[in-house]
This record gives structure tokens, sequence and C-alpha cells, in this order.
């Protein structure tokens, strides 16, 4: 059976205009009626959810965007999104967008979860990266899909062509060498595309598939769409998306790379996206004594700070030893390439150097006193 | 680079500490002490009173190994040494000038120092060179029975250029020598500071002094200890194993491009530089565990590399002076690999463990071909396989497989399995029923008979201690297995955590031992050990026998562990298979001695990340004699070696050593029906259960094997056919020939 659920994003869009200045919270606020009599064609979202086909043998047939496909201009309804911090993969750039079918809404459960999105809910997000030498021209490598099913969470991986034409699933796992410029910088990385494996690897929670990104302390922030600026939880509110009963204060983690935040808050978000998704409990790697999640990490203990390693790597002493970078297991580990010491685990096979630089400087402020 | 930011300050005459000493050589030694501080580049400068060279003599000393340098600068300003000792340790240092002026300095940067870390300080004496020092090593001897202290062994192995030597020690005893000799000063109460003191009598230059020695306590000192020296390696080093056929162990270290091979020479002892053999570059490199074996049987070892997306063979040529890549295209997220011979063809297969999906295997076709598959040996669909170890853990002369297991967030990816070879090549999972499944978080265990009553005992080394703690687990014989942790004394002396596990006899007493993340687990022999920390490198290395004395090495990255042996015999075995696999993997090998039986299996591939020795290994205490020697091999061939020469290592060929037929043994055994149905009778007056059968066909080749539990055996799956039954105890054997109908 295939049948095409469509969006009704415009109703919400309309809404927003017209009530802009109602108090959101306001449950008289309701949408427009649909049964009134002077129709007018609503847009409608051209997306095609076919659950019982997916995945779909290539990118395009899911109609997510308008235009050429490496524009990746979003159709209606189909909403870019941007966390505050950032997975690190080997300087890949990324979109992010978000889709979901017209009468289903996503709801808060807290700040530092997912929001529970409903069935049909797409999460779509494009790694590529510009300057690509010798070139210096931008190249498109994956299109990672997550879609919601009935039965949970579905991957799905789609590997654009050489002419950046049309990407084709692929979740058997491969490589790709990129040569480009970053910050001025030539940088070279032999790209992993994952295997389904490896997505479920980060993306899970016990042994259950689920995104990572897409929680309220990550989107609590402004972004630049294409008809204004707006907070992207707002967006999704008023896009119709996401249940408009937030709390009041969200506790929001900030752009690690901002300089202007304290380092301990730049350090702990830059941990949350990178590491917690395997250190935190009924992950793939809770047994270490470590907890990441940003709710967690403003325990020193829980950050590694003193903390003797299970496993020694030598001349370490704990995992973060403080005012001490270089017998530091996290230190040592984020600087490292090879693979049987280098953290994250997976996603990652060059350092980030500004991001080690920033966690040396963290542990080398550090005035802890050791046992 | 804090090398370099000395040699702009020495460049530049930046300021740093400079004390300059005359020695007089008329008046012998200086001694000179000093603790080091952070960023400290104090040198100490001597100059001799009468031109003559100058020797620096470390007593003692520590500096925190790779990071703080003793740098030893010559009369002309060019550096004699830069380094760190024997991992962080000064004794025994030492250093001479070409001409009057030698420089002591230290390079230490901004962290961990002598002050502040309890590290020995330096103790080191210059004096000028104008006699030749004697050679001197000291050794303590335990005399916790009588003084309740100890003794300090003086072996002057040389006197240099003395004709008498005044040996003292500072707690007021002296004596003479005048040629080589061991001396024993003594008893000591313990915690004494002992130093000694060797005074070449005809020339005060040549003075030599111990560093203070000690023994704490009356604990039981371990078996065996280990010097430590450094290795070249250059790359990852990830094996100990013999690579060219000589059946010495050999070192060996990858990059993706490289083999960088130790050869162990037919003298002893590796050679002092490397051979490096260029591969292409290798779609994986051995990040989480290399194999090794001859899978294509040309007489050189072949390589597995198991990476973190794929698995790649490295297949030497038949010189083993080069290797063809041969790389798998499938992800695999590899962790443990091993070669063994799963479908009992002769040829050797191989097994990798998945960390996020079932496990994966080779199949070898004989020709030198592999075959990809996955499935059936351990399924687990988001894996959480770690450490895989082959061995015949219920006695019926197959290879059964235990895999430790880890996964967070899980109950059940984490549980530890067993796979239980039914002699045919079909493997069931059976860990729960003997009491192994448990979810400790496990990298690796060690395997080994612990109590030397015939079978393999287990302990499960834990990673981290989330979900329990180290379990040690006594083989019941009878396909069950008894917690035996809390009588075992590992727990609470044993603290570590990590990846490896491994058994060994390091210490050659008969008794099997534990290596766990460089602790020692000294086995006593009756499933209790005694605990000995800082024993080896952190996570182990590769095992083997470096130097050719009987004694097992162990090799870390750059640092090489030699075994500083005892009194304690042994015997070395390297397996040969001709119907078997060339190595003789999976091969049951039994040592009998007046003290009993030790057994031990073949194995390619134990513990995490390494490889070790393809030869085995015992140790016998002080049994001066071994009854025989039997080989249990995967071919079903039994060898049976009378009275083998202690001391030796023994290279044993398949068949070379047949065990006889013993008319006594299974008398008037008849089989019926003859010619045979589905089903097999044994008439026997003599008890068969336990009793393993062997099927082979008329061309010798086993076609099935398994342990009696009846007096019969289901044949359905044999074609139609001549065969022979073989029944076998205790390596004496019976056989007789049938017809499958």
């Amino acid at each position: 059976m295939i049948y095409t659920l469509r969006k009704l994003a415009s109703i919400a869009i309309l809404s927003a205009m017209l009530f802009s200045c109602a108090d959101d919270n306001d449950p008289t606020t309701t949408p427009i009626s649909m049964d009134d009599d002077d129709y007018v064609p609503i847009p409608t979202s051209p997306v095609v959810l076919e659950m019982d086909n997916f995945p779909f043998d290539t990118l395009s047939e899911y109609n997510f965007f308008d235009g050429e496909l490496k524009e990746q201009n979003p159709v209606l309804g189909v909403i870019p999104y941007e966390p505050i911090s950032a997975l690190f993969t080997d300087y890949a750039k990324k979109k992010r967008f978000i889709w979901m079918p017209s009468d289903v809404e996503a709801t808060y459960a807290a700040d530092t979860e997912l929001i529970d999105m409903p069935v049909g809910t797409f999460l779509i997000k494009t790694f590529y990266y510009n300057n690509v030498q010798p070139d210096n021209n931008t190249r498109i490598i994956e299109t990672r899909l997550m879609l919601k099913k009935n039965t949970g969470w579905e991957f799905a991986d789609y590997v654009w062509n050489d002419d950046q034409t049309e990407a084709t699933f692929d979740l058997n796992g491969s490589f790709t060498n990129v040569d480009f410029m970053e910050n001025g910088t030539p940088k070279s990385t032999n790209y992993r595309i994952p295997s389904d494996a490896e997505c479920l690897t980060c993306h899970k929670s016990q042994n259950n598939p689920i995104p990572i990104g897409v929680k309220p302390q990550n989107l609590n922030s402004m972004y630049d769409y294409v008809d204004g600026t707006k907070n992207q939880l707002q967006k999704l509110i008023d896009e119709g998306y996401l249940e408009d009963n937030l709390p009041a204060t969200i506790n929001t983690v900030v752009k690690w790379s901002d300089e202007t935040q304290p380092i301990d808050l730049r350090v702990r978000s830059y941990i949350d996206i990178n590491c917690a998704h395997c250190h935190q409990e009924l992950s793939h790697c809770d047994y270490r004594p470590v907890r990441f999640a940003f709710n967690e990490s403003s325990d020193e203990t829980n950050i590694g700070i003193c903390v003797d390693p299970d496993t020694e790597i030598p001349g370490m002493r704990n995992i973060v030893t403080p005012a001490l970078k270089e017998r530091s297991v996290m230190y040592y580990r984020m600087n490292s390439e090879a693979e049987e010491f280098r953290m994250p685990l997976l996603g990652r096979s060059i350092i980030h150097e500004e991001a080690v630089q920033m966690i040396g400087e963290w542990i080398d402020g550090l005035t802890n006193e050791c046992d | 680079m804090k090398k370099i930011t000395l040699l702009i300050c020495l460049i530049a005459s930046c300021f740093f500490t400079v004390a300059q000493t005359t020695v007089d050589c008329s008046l012998g030694a200086v001694n000179t002490t000093y603790c080091y501080t952070n960023d400290d580049l104090t040198s100490f400068v001597f100059v001799s009173s009468d031109g003559s060279d100058l020797v620096v003599t470390f007593n003692s000393g520590q500096v925190e190994n790779e990071y703080d340098e003793l740098i030893i600068l010559d009369t002309n300003g060019s550096q004699i040494y830069n380094g760190y000792g024997n991992n962080g340790d000064l004794s025994g240092l030492t250093f001479q000038s070409s001409g009057d002026t030698i420089t002591v300095s230290i390079n230490s940067d901004f962290a961990i120092n002598c002050t502040d870390n309890g590290y020995t300080q330096w103790d080191f004496d210059v004096s000028c060179a104008t006699c030749a020092n004697p050679s001197v090593t000291y050794n303590i001897v335990n005399d916790c029975d009588n003084s309740g202290g100890f003794f300090i062994d003086i072996d002057i192995t040389d006197i240099g250029s003395a004709t008498s030597l005044t040996v003292s020690d500072n707690q007021g005893s002296a004596t003479q020598a005048t040629a080589a000799t061991i001396l024993q000063f003594g008893p000591y109460t313990n915690s004494t500071d002992v130093i000694i003191s060797i005074q070449n009598d005809q020339d005060i230059n040549c003075t030599v002094n111990s560093g203070s020695i000690t023994q704490v306590d009356c604990s039981e000192p371990p078996g065996t200890t280990f010097t430590t020296s450094t290795v070249s390696t250059s790359g990852s080093q990830r094996a100990a194993v013999d690579m060219n056929g000589d059946f010495l162990d050999d070192v060996v270290s990858i990059t993706n491009s490289n083999i960088n091979i130790f050869y162990q020479e037919s003298s002893g002892g590796l050679s002092t530089s490397a051979t490096n053999i260029v591969t292409t570059t290798a779609d994986n490199i051995p990040s989480w565990s290399l194999a090794a074996a001859d899978y294509d049987r040309n007489g050189y070892t072949d390589l597995l590399y198991g990476g973190q997306n794929g698995v790649t063979f490295m297949r030497a040529n038949n010189n083993g002076t080069a290797f063809t890549e041969i790389s798998g295209s499938q992800y695999v997220f590899s962790q443990r690999s091993n070669f063994v011979d799963l479908n009992q063809d002769g040829n050797l297969d191989a097994f990798v463990c998945h960390d996020v999906d079932p496990n994966v295997y080779y199949m070898n076709d004989g020709s030198g071909n592999l075959t990809f598959n996955q499935g059936g040996l351990g399924d687990d669909e988001a894996g959480g396989n770690y450490g895989s170890i082959w061995i015949d853990y219920d006695n019926d002369r197959d290879m059964d497989m235990f895999i430790a297991k880890c996964r967070g967030g899980a109950t059940t990816i984490n549980i530890n399995e067993m796979h239980e070879n039914d002699g045919s090549g079909n493997f069931t999972e059976v860990a729960s029923t003997l009491g192994l499944a448990d979810p400790i978080q496990t990298w690796s265990s060690a395997w080994g008979d612990f109590d030397n009553d015939g079978d393999m005992d287990v302990f499960v080394g834990a990673s981290s201690t989330a979900n329990g703690t180290h379990k040690l687990m006594r083989n019941n014989g009878n396909s069950t297995f008894t917690d035996v942790t809390s009588t075992s004394g590992i727990l609470p002396a044993f603290t570590n955590t990590g990846h490896e596990n491994a058994t060994y006899d390091f210490d050659n007493d008969g008794n099997l031992d534990i290596a766990s993340n460089g602790s020692i687990l000294f086995g006593n022999g009756d499933l209790t050990f005694t605990v000995h920390d800082n024993m080896l490198g952190i996570t182990n290395g590769s095992f083997g026998d470096m130097n050719n004395d009987g004694f097992i090495d162990a090799i870390l990255g750059t640092n090489l562990y030699t075994n500083d042996t005892n009194s304690n015999n042994w015997v070395k075995i390297t397996t040969t298979g001709v119907a078997s696999n060339i190595n003789g993997i999976g091969a049951r090998v039994e040592l009998h001695t007046a003290s009993g039986v030790q057994i031990r299996d073949v194995r390619s591939g134990e513990g995490f990340r390494y490889m070790s020795t393809l030869n085995t290994h015992f140790g016998i205490g002080t049994e001066t004699e071994i009854t025989n020697l039997i080989i249990y091999w995967p071919s079903g061939t039994i060898d049976n070696i009378m009275n083998p020469a202690i001391n030796t290592h023994h290279i044993i060929t398949e068949g070379q050593a047949l065990s006889v037929e013993d008319e006594t043994l299974f008398q008037n055994i008849t089989i019926h029906p003859n010619p045979v149905g589905n089903l097999m009778n044994i008439d026997s007056p003599v008890n068969l259960i336990g009793k393993i059968a062997t099927i082979f066909n008329i061309e010798g080749k086993r076609m099935m094997n398994l342990k009696l539990e009846e007096n019969k055996i289901d044949v359905s799956s044999l074609r139609q056919g001549n065969y022979i039954l073989r029944l076998e105890s205790n390596g004496k054997v019976h056989t007789q020939k049938f017809i499958k109908q």
C-alpha cells in the first residue's frame, strides 16, 4: 500500500502569523477550522512517507528537497535545525532537517531527553565538505536518515554519486578519501561512511535505536530560517511539530567554540554531544565510571576528575588529572588517531585540534587536589 | 621537544644550575646524591685532578620514564647518553668520558619529579678511570623461616683490574675476595637499608656501591622476577612468535605498510637490529588484535590484522622475505582473533570476534584461499564479543571456544559464551549449563589447569567491576564449573582491571600462573594464587621465550621483560603437524612426571590484543625426568614420546612416535552389528564411559570424535564404506575395523 500523508504546515505558519501576539500557551488559541466554506487549496508537503517501503533505493524518492538535489533546499514541512554544539566527524559540515506527518506532534520530556517524536518522523542529516581539493569545490558525501516507525527508529544511509546528482542507499559501510581546506589548513581524511552496526553503536539506549541531538537543551537557540531568525524550539512549535508546553526555562548547553562562555560549560557541552551517547546509563560503555551527559557532568567524579581509569595507558594517571593534560586519559584519547586509543570510538579518524586545545586548557586550569 | 629545548639552552647559554667538582684521583670516587624537581635543568660537572678520564656509576636513582631525561655529556660537550635507564630506574648505569670532564644532567618537565613523587633519589659515584671496575650483581635471599630477615648474595662475576677486593656493607661486615665468587652477607632484619661497597684494594678509584637493598617483609617473594631492557621496535609491537621457521620466538611490530621483525638468533637473544619488510598499505592494521600462524603451510608464519573496520591477512612468501596483503571487504569491528582448524580438515581457518555484530570466520580451502563467513559462532546481533580463546574444556579432543563478553546498557549481550564442539565441527552454546554465563564486563580470560587435575580451569578477568569482578572457576571435570574465587587468594589483593589476561608458568614450578594487566598471580597448584603487582608492563604484552632459556619472557612496546630465571627445570615443545595443521594448533599436550600430569592446548591468540608464542612450554619444578609426553593431534593422531629430555626444546613432528596398540587395555572388545547400521554397539569387559572414540576412514582421515557416554555410537552421519574405530585411554589405543552399511 502506498499512501502519502500531506503536511498541513501552512496552517501552523498561518496561525503563527495571525496569532503571533497571542500568548503561546493560551489554550483558546485554535487552528483555523478545516471545514471552512471558503475553500482555498492548502499547500501540502510533498514528502513521500511509505513506511512499508523504507528505505527507498535513492534519496530523491523521498522528495525532501526542491530543485537540484545537491542544493538541499527543503520542501514545505522539511525544517532545518542545528544543535548548539555539534558532533565532530572529521570536520565534515552538516545540514540537518526534521519532518513529521501532518496530524501528529512531538512532546517535551525533559531538557536533557529527546523530544518524544511521533511515528512517521524523519530526521535527515547530510555530511559534506567545502573547499575540497584540488578544485576547492563542495562535495556531499552522504545523507543519513532516521525514520520513526511503530516498531521504533530505523536507519538508512544514502551515498552521493560523483556527479552529486543522486544518493543511493548503502548501509554496508565504506571509506572515501577527502582532501580539504579547513580554516586555510590542508587536511585529509579517509572518511568513514558507517554501516548499520556502526549507526547502532552510538544511536541506542539498551539496544534500541534512538536519535541523539534532538533534545531541548541542544535546540534552545536562535536559527536563521529563510523567513527570518527564530528560536528553534519555537519554530518546531509553530510548525505544529512540538507540543506547546515547554517549561519557562531550559537548561541549555553552550556553543563549545564560543570563547565568551565559561570553559567548564564549553567542555561539558562538547563532551555531551560527542561522548555522552556512549558514556551514560544504558549506553554502549556505561560500565566505565564516567558520565558525560550535560546534566551529569557538573559532578567532578562523573566527568573523570581524579578518577582512575579502568584501562591504564602508559604515562597517564587519572581520566582527568587536574593541571596535567599530558597525564590525562581524556586528553590523550582525544589527541590520538590510533584506533585502539582514540575517542570517540567511532565517527572520528583525525584529531579535532580546536577541541583538544580547549580540553587541554580546561584540564590545565583545574586546581583540584586528588587523593 | 624537550631535548631540543635543552640543546637550544646549551647553545644560548641560558641560565641553569651548574656545579663543578674536582675528582681527586688520589682520593677515589666522589659521591653525589640529588633529588630533582620540576623543570629542573641542573648539571653536575666533574673534572679529574690529573687529566684521567672519568667514570660515572649510578648506584641508585629514578627518573620519570619517557618524560624526564638523564643526560650525560662528554668532555667535548657531545652527548654520551640521553634516556631513562631501565624504564626510569637508573641503577647500574655507567658512563665513561673521553677526556678529563664529564657532565651529569637532569632535564625534567613541568610535572612529576623526585621530590614530590617519592622517587629514589640519584646516588652516583664519579671516579677516575685509572682501573677497571669489578662486575657485581646482588640478589636478596629470603631467610624468613630462620632469622625472619634476609641475606644478600653478592655475585662478583669479574674482579676487574684488582688483585683483591674488599667487600663491605654499611652494617659493619667486611670480607675480601681475590677472584670471581658469590659471597653471602647477612642475615639482616627486614627493612634494613643495606648498601654493599666493593673496593679495589689496589686502586681507590675502582669502588662500586650497590644502591639500597632491602626486603620489606616476609610476604612470599615472587617465583621469578623480570629485568627490563629496550628493544627498538618500530610501529605497534604486537607479537612474540616464530616468523622464519626456526621455532625461536621473534618480536613483530606493525605499521600500515611495514612488518618489523627482531629475529631471535640461534645463539640466543634477539638480533640487535630489526629486519623491516615493506608491505602494501594495509586496509586494516592490528589496532585491536593480531594473530599468527602458517595457514598456507609454507613454513613461514602469516599474520592476521584485526582492525576497527575489517580484517587483513598478510601471507608470507616462500622464504619469509615478503608478504602479500589479502583484505576482506566486509565490515568487521575486530576484537580478539585466532587461527584454528574449525572443520578439522587439516587447514587453519581464522576466527575474529566482532564488537558490534555476529562473529566472523574465514574458512581455508587448503590452497590458501580464505572464504568469509558470519554466523554460527556467537550470533548476538549487537556483538559484544571481545576475548575468544580456543580450548578443549571437556577433554573430548576437539577445540571449544570461550568468549569473554562486554557491553554496556545490556542484559544479554555481555553474557560470556562457551561454544562446545561436538567433534564434527558443529558448535553449541552451553555457557549457562556449565555455570560460565557470567555478566562480568570482560575483554579476555585466562585458561589453564591451575590445579593439575587434568582439565582446564578459567580466570575471567574483569575490565570493569560494574557488573561483577574477577572470577576464578574450577572445572569439575563433568561439564560443570564451581566459583572458587573466594578461596583463591586473588581477592581482595588483586585490584587491577584491564583487557589482558593470559596463562603461563613464569617460574617453571609446574603450577600455571596468570598474567593480568602487568601483575602476575603466581599459582600454587591448588587454585590458590599469590598476587604480585607491577611484574610486567601494564598491558602484559606478548609472551614467548626471547632468549631460548626455557623461561617465559614478555615484550610490550619497546620494553623487553626478560625472565630472571631460577633453578627450576622445564621443557618446550614445537608441534609440527602433518595430517593436522602445520602449527599443531588445537593439539592437546600432556606431560607426565612423577609429580603428576600437566596439560596444555596449543593455541593462536590468547589475551586480548597481542600474539604470543606458538611453542608449548612447561615448567616442571625440581623434577629431573619426564616419564612421557603425549600429543593428541587435531587429526586424531596420537604421539607418545617416552622420556624426553628436560631443559630441552623438542621439535615434534606429527606421527614420529605413534602410540602403540595396547592389547591389554581393551581386551575382548567387539562391535555389533558389523556391518553397522545407524547405531554401533560396543561390547567390552572394561568400562568405556569417558574414553575417547575416534572413527577414521580408510585413508586415515578423522571422521568423528567423541567422548563415550554409553557403549554405543551414533554413526548415522557416516557414508557407506570401511572405517576404523579407535578407542583411547591415556595415550594407549585399540583399533578395530568395521563396515558402515
